[in-house]
């Protein structure tokens, strides 16, 4: 897995999602830096926003993402029972079963919209997790929602 | 008088029980809990003309026996009208009720002050509405109508020389006009929500048009029909069994209507879902007037829907809408006024309950029918041991 998403990284005229990719500050984007550190390779697809905590996410920021031209939107958090804030990636549970509705009935693919839980030693998992995500997108093609003159 | 009692009462001043519908029971009931200072406001319908009717703010117990007879108007938004904590007594339709309890959890209404005076609603017709159909369908000149009557399935409307026009209700509405699409799929027909719960549903035998019958919800309901037959401005009488079970029936009808209605209605959309709404949502003109009659929205001015999107915006979809929906999945209470106040027809209430019925069906939650938090804000912690 790791060697094919290198060689598509580099220089292949393939379609390159775009994901706009929301961890937590205490354990996904962790997760992020301990897959830097530990160097598992992952495709350049996922644009990480840094939130305090997956309860953070608001509907607003996902459903703006996807106006923007996202095709692909991918929110993270603690294990449920790690949270920092005790509860938050909980309600963010709520939220995201709101969400999936939502993309469902507005007739985006449900492919698109995903939570995933990734603590800050799971590097490998947190590589694992986008390369799955961007093979997801790269299948379902480009969001009907992008923008005209957005690539 | 406990809650879930039954009764038949009506008005005993003899003008408020000839003026007012089923025996004027609710004008003096509102008029006595003013008179006896029950409450310092009372909150009515004042006829425009003959399709519509505004609500106004009166203590003056003489203007709310003047309002006696049965008018429809829009859902109440009580906290546009109220200042936080007034005493106040409402006549209210199933839909006025759950707005008042929706926005009574969001800290607009104080529900311990607020008396809702709940009336059986079998829908309602919209104005301009109504005036399009009197023309097409019955070839009428709308300002000559007398009166308006439902009758055994049939809308009937009495003209100014005494001649009765009548037209079955499920042939106007197959033609699209008739009540209010909102109003076809709601199921809510008796307010059991509400403190009190009013109707002529069940009064029989000679009390038949002559008097309501009465379902006491709460002890607020209880208090407001004490004091009006302690000032003597009301009689009642138990409601039999007979009554009871022939209003249930009605209630059963009117449900199983209703339930045919969303089937017709909501039916799955065919083709592309984006389409359906990016076309439905094109026209929008971003005046904003949905959210300022939404009574389920108790944002304000610094409202996410708003304050996130701007007109200039090239996106495919709106933002305000994208947000509008996910707002209202959990507390839309398909009142239908934005479709109402949309000046481009866009189908709002319709695309709203798109969204909102599965949810609401998956959680078990029916917003305004009791005090629950509605599911995006009421995480049960202690139930899911976190």
């Amino acid at each position: 897995m790791a060697e094919a998403t290198a060689a598509e990284t580099t220089g292949t005229d393939e379609w390159q999602p775009k994901i706009v990719m929301f961890c937590c500050n205490w354990c996904s984007y962790g997760g992020a830096d301990s897959a830097g550190m530990g160097r598992f390779q992952q495709p350049p697809t996922v644009r990480v926003i840094r939130v305090m905590c997956s309860g953070r996410m608001d509907p607003v920021f996902i459903l703006n993402a996807f106006l923007e031209g996202a095709d692909g939107v991918l929110f993270s958090g603690c294990h449920i029972g790690d949270c920092h804030y005790v509860n938050g990636n909980y309600k963010a549970t709520i939220k995201y079963k709101f969400l999936k509705a939502m993309v469902n009935e507005l007739g985006l693919e449900d492919e698109r919209l995903k939570l995933d839980w990734i603590s800050a030693s799971e590097g490998e998992r947190y590589a694992e997790v986008v390369t799955e995500f961007t093979e997801q997108i790269k299948k379902v093609g480009p969001s009907p929602l992008k923008p005209e003159g957005v690539v | 008088m406990d809650i879930g009692d039954c009764y038949v009462g009506w008005a005993t001043d003899e003008d408020i029980r000839t003026r007012g519908a089923s025996g004027g029971l609710v004008t003096a009931m509102l008029a006595a809990a003013l008179e006896k200072g029950l409450v310092e406001a009372v909150v009515v319908l004042k006829k425009l003309g003959e399709f519509e009717a505004v609500p106004i703010v009166t203590s003056d117990p003489e203007e709310v026996k003047a309002t006696a007879g049965s008018m429809h108007s829009v859902p109440i938004v009580l906290s546009r009208y109220l200042e936080y904590g007034t005493k106040v007594a409402l006549p209210a339709k199933p839909c006025d009720a759950r707005s008042t309890i929706e926005q009574s959890k969001r800290g607009q209404v104080d529900i311990d002050t607020t008396y809702i005076v709940g009336l059986n609603c079998g829908g309602t017709m919209h104005p301009a509405g109504t005036r399009d159909m009197l023309d097409v369908m019955y070839k009428l000149d709308p300002e000559d109508i007398k009166g308006e009557e439902i009758d055994k399935g049939k809308l009937i409307f009495e003209t100014k020389d005494g001649e009765e026009h009548a037209i079955k209700i499920d042939e106007l509405e197959e033609e699209g006009y008739g009540r209010r699409e909102s109003c076809q799929y709601c199921a809510v027909n008796i307010p059991r929500m509400a403190d009190i719960a009013c109707g002529n549903w069940g009064v029989i035998g000679d009390l038949a048009g002559k008097g309501t019958f009465v379902e006491i919800n709460t002890d607020k309901g209880i208090a407001i029909l004490e004091n009006a037959i302690d000032a003597g401005a009301v009689e009642i009488t138990p409601a039999d069994d007979k009554g009871k079970a022939i209003r249930e029936k009605v209630d059963g009808a009117m449900m199983k209507v209703a339930a045919a209605a969303d089937e017709k209605y909501l039916s799955p959309i065919e083709g592309s879902h984006l389409d359906y709404y990016m076309n439905a949502l094109s026209d929008c003109i971003n005046c904003g007037a949905c959210k300022t009659v939404c009574p389920v929205c108790a944002c304000g001015e610094g409202a996410k829907c708003t304050e996130f999107s701007s007109a200039s915006d090239t996106y495919k979809m709106s933002l305000f809408h994208l947000v509008r929906f996910v707002h209202l999945m959990d507390s839309c209470i398909g009142c239908g006024q934005c479709t109402d106040v949309c000046p481009v027809d866009i189908p709002l209430t319709h695309i709203y309950r798109r969204f909102a019925e599965p949810m609401q069906e998956e959680f078990e939650y029916k917003p305004g029918m009791d005090m629950t938090t509605p599911p995006f804000f009421g995480v049960d912690l202690i139930e899911e041991g976190h």
